[in-house]
């Protein structure tokens, strides 16, 4: 029943484990039963004077500036040629508008509701955190999609002249609206760290725009090259090649793997990884808000993992190379997720422990629960056996194709190399946790950590003023910088055989060095989280106690005289 | 045995280095008007996030309606009515859409209960006016009627008459009443000791994250009054009870070192519901040897043309009288019991021997007595 749609309850069918009839009734629930949060918002929204002038402003600028620069350049140029540039002017403007405008919407939803003092009323209603960021994304949703439909006939402009098919018009909406979905649940993601919408709103933007230029010039022009190497009808350089690459580009495995998989990977990981930070931003600090990460986390890794493989198939001869692009990937990855998990609790709270009890939770559920130890359990766990996996994969290409042994070399080094790295960088982070109140301080020393390990070698050869000479000192200095297996992929198959040797001498002490440390890290860690959550259970018992031996007593005077009187 | 509406259980907690909540203990009843009081950082407002599941207690246990506020804290939501101080409102909707949002968001079953509700709150005549038109008090009646959409066993208002007019006030005060006439237990914190008198049945006093003195205003009265008679009658100074504020505080023990809880905090704490000392009677004997219980005691102050020690004989021993204490400037205090007709008698009776009545005064509203008595007013 929705009170503000005024529809009546609707007759529930009994529940059922089948898919289909839980599809089913979720589209009814969603016909008859709207979020509320969304319903409201829209209402709030529908009675905002400004939105429709800043949409009406927006879409004259565009339309102006997509005249002037069709009337300049049709002059010299034929058609065809000046709808392709339209097209691709345009689309790179709608590109600035959705990725800037959507998630600073989006950031001031969430936030408002604590700055404005509904927060705590909206919380004691008792909708689940899921629904109302589903109401919040829903309502940011709706208004960037206004603005996109605004800017649709603007978008046809290119039909005048040529140059462009409908599809690539459509697919490129299509992908503006992905795009849209993702500012909204990156918006919303930093919205609900925050307390003040102004904040949010300026976080949000300093962490958009230039990720959102980054974005542009590397997956729009750059990638443009890469595609055009792969599909030739795809012209080199232009920003928004991936709309036009679906009509162009011919069909097969690549079309498959590159144009249809690898963007809803793009989208899907990032996305449900912001769902799932807004519903732990949103979720007090005793209830679980692993579990769900953690799940992601569990997903996401081979995901990512299996998603750089497909280019050994196509990259013949230098799969060493794609291997180093997939392993530094999955460092990064691993760095993000360690980062991610340093704000884990040490344990689980009581609330987690008493409802773990009351459905019999078993043992993959509480692994996946919070802690600090079960975090980086998992997050080296999983990520290094992604690693073993690339750098396995990468190996049997190179066998299977009679690949040089330098190849080899250079996979097992640097996949090692990275492996022995990443095992520190979650030890260490759960070692800091372990020794801190809060997420915040291990979060700071992790990247001031990351940052001495990488750049503290050199600067130290900087200082000694042996920076340039690259020498076999200079390798012994570099080694412990997780830069270094980098330098070592050329010293393998350019050096001479002693510096090689050198090289790969270095770089197996440093990596067992980072290794070993991780390992010591996480041990550490382990006994300290063990002794920390072992002691609070211990209170919490010990409270337990008291409090019922001191109902016992007070029980007792009650429970004597009516004794009594049945002994009578 | 029934489940009291709220319990509080040797609740601490800290914001940093500061205790602000220091083994707090207190129960309410089902279907009470409790009045929190304390001055402004006593932990009025951190007690109240910890009942309604807003914030999470770092030791000790609070139950609302017998359910865990921190094992449970959806189901205790669905059993609460929480209205902040000072909440704010979604301003670009109207007052019945605002209501039709929460109905929803509370799954109401029904959705004639928001008619209900507007009518319970009188806010009939403002359903389609927009909430940023609203007043304070309209506000403040909006945000009452929003937290009994879902039918809460248990409200609980923080200052809900801060900066309200007079007339809202009282409105305020009304709809109060009617709610407990309808079964609700009501937890109220204010600063306006004469608002609360009002409408309590049961008062609890916090001061510096201390639970002073909890219980209903009558009996709290009582055990002061009998702890002043215990030191007019010249006891031992050892056989002295303490001052209130000392003697009702719980016991407190050294603040917890790190958060968590600290089971030596609870070493000799008192039983749950024992937080008065053993008291020495519960009834007053009179001159006559009648026993008088100390509920139906009341005081009335007199102002006498001349020494009020001349007309001490004139009233000692009379009935109803149940001691005449003289004072300087005329002033005579009497404490009796009997209804108005009392003071009426005792005027009359002054006047006819002879002695000049100046003036008649109720004593000092009981909860601001009890609330100068058993506080000591240092800065929070």
């Amino acid at each position: 029943m929705s009170v503000q749609t005024g529809r009546d309850a609707i007759a529930m069918p009994p529940p059922s484990s089948r898919r289909i009839d839980r599809a089913r009734v979720n589209i009814s629930r969603l016909r008859n039963d709207p979020n509320p949060v969304w319903m409201r918002e829209l209402k709030q929204a529908a009675r905002l004077t400004r939105t429709p002038v800043i949409l009406a402003v927006i879409t004259g600028v565009i339309a102006l500036l997509m005249c002037s620069v069709g009337g300049v350049a049709s002059v010299a140029t034929e058609p065809a040629k000046v709808g392709t540039a339209l097209y691709h002017v345009f689309f790179s403007l709608a590109f600035a508008v959705v990725t800037w405008v959507a998630p600073a919407v989006a950031a001031s939803t969430i936030a408002s509701e604590r700055s404005g003092r509904t927060w705590e009323a909206l919380l004691l209603t008792g909708l689940s955190p899921a629904t109302v960021a589903r109401g919040k994304f829903l309502a940011a949703l709706t208004y960037i999609s206004l603005y996109i439909v605004m800017l649709v006939p603007v978008g046809s402009l290119p039909f005048l002249f040529g140059g462009v098919t409908a599809t690539d018009v459509i697919a490129a909406f299509a992908l503006l609206f992905l795009l849209g979905v993702l500012s909204v649940a990156f918006g919303l993601s930093i919205s609900s760290q925050f307390a003040s919408s102004a904040v949010a709103i300026v976080v949000t933007l300093l962490v958009a725009v230039p990720t959102s230029l980054l974005a542009y010039l590397a997956g729009g022009v750059g990638l443009s090259f890469a595609a055009h190497e792969l599909w030739p009808q795809v012209s080199a350089g232009p920003p928004v090649w991936l709309p036009m690459a679906y009509s162009r580009a011919d069909f097969g495995v690549e079309y498959l793997t590159f144009l249809v998989a690898a963007p809803l990977v793009c989208v899907a990981i990032p996305g449900w990884f912001l769902y799932e930070i807004t519903l732990a931003n949103m979720a007090g600090v005793s209830d679980d808000r692993s579990t769900r990460l953690r799940r992601w986390f569990a997903v996401s890794t081979p995901l990512l993992a299996l998603s750089t493989l497909p280019p050994l198939a196509f990259d013949v001869g230098r799969e060493w190379r794609t291997l180093v692009i997939g392993v530094t990937l999955m460092a990064l990855f691993a760095v993000f997720s360690a980062f991610v998990f340093a704000g884990e609790p040490l344990g689980p709270s009581r609330r987690v422990r008493v409802h773990w009890e009351r459905r019999g939770a078993g043992r993959v559920e509480r692994f996946l629960g919070p802690g600090v130890m079960r975090a980086a359990t998992l997050g080296s766990v999983l990520t290094l056996g992604a690693m073993a996996l690339q750098g396995g994969a990468a190996l049997l290409a190179i066998a299977l194709r009679g690949g040089a042994a330098d190849d080899a070399t250079r996979v097992v080094a640097f996949t090692g190399y990275a492996m022995a790295f990443t095992l520190f960088v979650f030890g260490f982070a759960a070692w800091m946790r372990a020794r801190s109140q809060s997420g915040g301080v291990p979060r700071v020393l992790l990247i001031g950590a990351l940052f001495l390990a990488a750049a503290g070698p050199f600067l130290a050869m900087a200082i000694a003023g042996i920076l340039s000479d690259g020498g076999d000192i200079a390798l012994l200095i570099a080694s412990p910088s997780p830069i270094y297996p980098f330098v070592l992929l050329d010293t393998i198959a350019g050096g001479d055989p002693e510096t090689r040797q050198l090289a790969l001498m270095a770089g197996a002490v440093a990596a067992a060095g980072w290794g070993f440390l991780g390992a010591g890290l996480l041990t550490g860690a382990a006994t300290r989280t063990r002794r920390v959550v072992r002691e609070h259970a211990a209170s919490i018992a010990k409270v337990e106690t008291m409090l019922a031996a001191e109902e016992a007593a007070a029980d007792a005077p009650a429970a004597a005289p009516a004794e009594a009187s049945s002994h009578e | 045995m029934t489940v009291p509406a709220i319990r509080v259980r040797h609740l601490w907690h800290r914001f940093g280095n500061v205790d602000v909540l220091r083994d707090v203990s207190f129960e309410v009843g089902q279907g009470e008007i409790f009045g929190f009081i304390g001055p402004n950082g006593a932990g009025k407002t951190t007690t109240i996030r910890i009942m309604t599941t807003l914030l999470d207690p770092m030791a000790g246990r609070v139950e609302i309606d017998g359910i865990d506020v921190a094992i449970d804290p959806d189901r205790v939501r669905k059993i609460i009515g929480y209205m902040p101080d000072h909440a704010g409102v979604y301003e670009r909707i109207t007052v019945r859409e605002y209501l039709e949002f929460f109905a929803d968001a509370y799954a109401v079953p029904t959705v004639g209960i928001v008619d209900a509700v507007i009518e319970l709150t009188d806010l009939g005549n403002l359903q389609d006016r927009l909430v940023v038109a609203l007043s304070k008090g309209m506000k403040q009646r909006l945000g009452l009627a929003r937290i009994l959409l879902h039918d809460p066993k248990v409200l609980i208002l923080d200052e809900p008459a801060s900066d309200l007019d007079p007339r809202a006030r009282i409105e305020i005060r009304d709809l109060l009443l009617e709610l407990r006439e309808l079964g609700k237990t009501i937890f109220l914190s204010s600063h306006i000791l004469t608002e609360l008198s009002d409408v309590c049945t049961s008062i609890g006093i916090l001061e510096r994250g201390q639970l002073v003195v909890a219980g209903p205003i009558g009996e709290i009265a009582e055990r002061l009054e009998a702890q002043r008679r215990a030191q007019a009658v010249g006891l031992a100074e050892g056989d002295v009870p303490p001052p209130p504020s000392q003697s009702f505080a719980p016991p407190v023990a050294a603040p917890l070192e790190t958060p968590g809880p600290d089971p030596a905090a609870f070493a000799g704490a008192a039983p749950t519901g024992a937080y008065f000392p053993a008291q020495p009677a519960d009834v007053m004997t009179t001159a006559g040897g009648a026993d008088i219980p100390l509920a139906a005691r009341k005081r009335l102050k007199l102002r006498v043309l001349g020494d009020s020690r001349g007309v001490v004989p004139l009233l000692a021993g009379g009935t109803g009288v149940l001691g005449v204490e003289p004072g300087p400037g005329g002033l005579l205090g009497v404490a009796y019991t009997g209804d108005d007709r009392f003071v009426a008698d005792v005027v009359r009776h002054l006047v006819a021997s002879g002695v000049g009545v100046v003036g008649v005064e109720a004593e000092r509203n009981e909860l601001e007595r009890i609330f100068l008595e058993v506080t000591r007013g240092d800065l929070q």
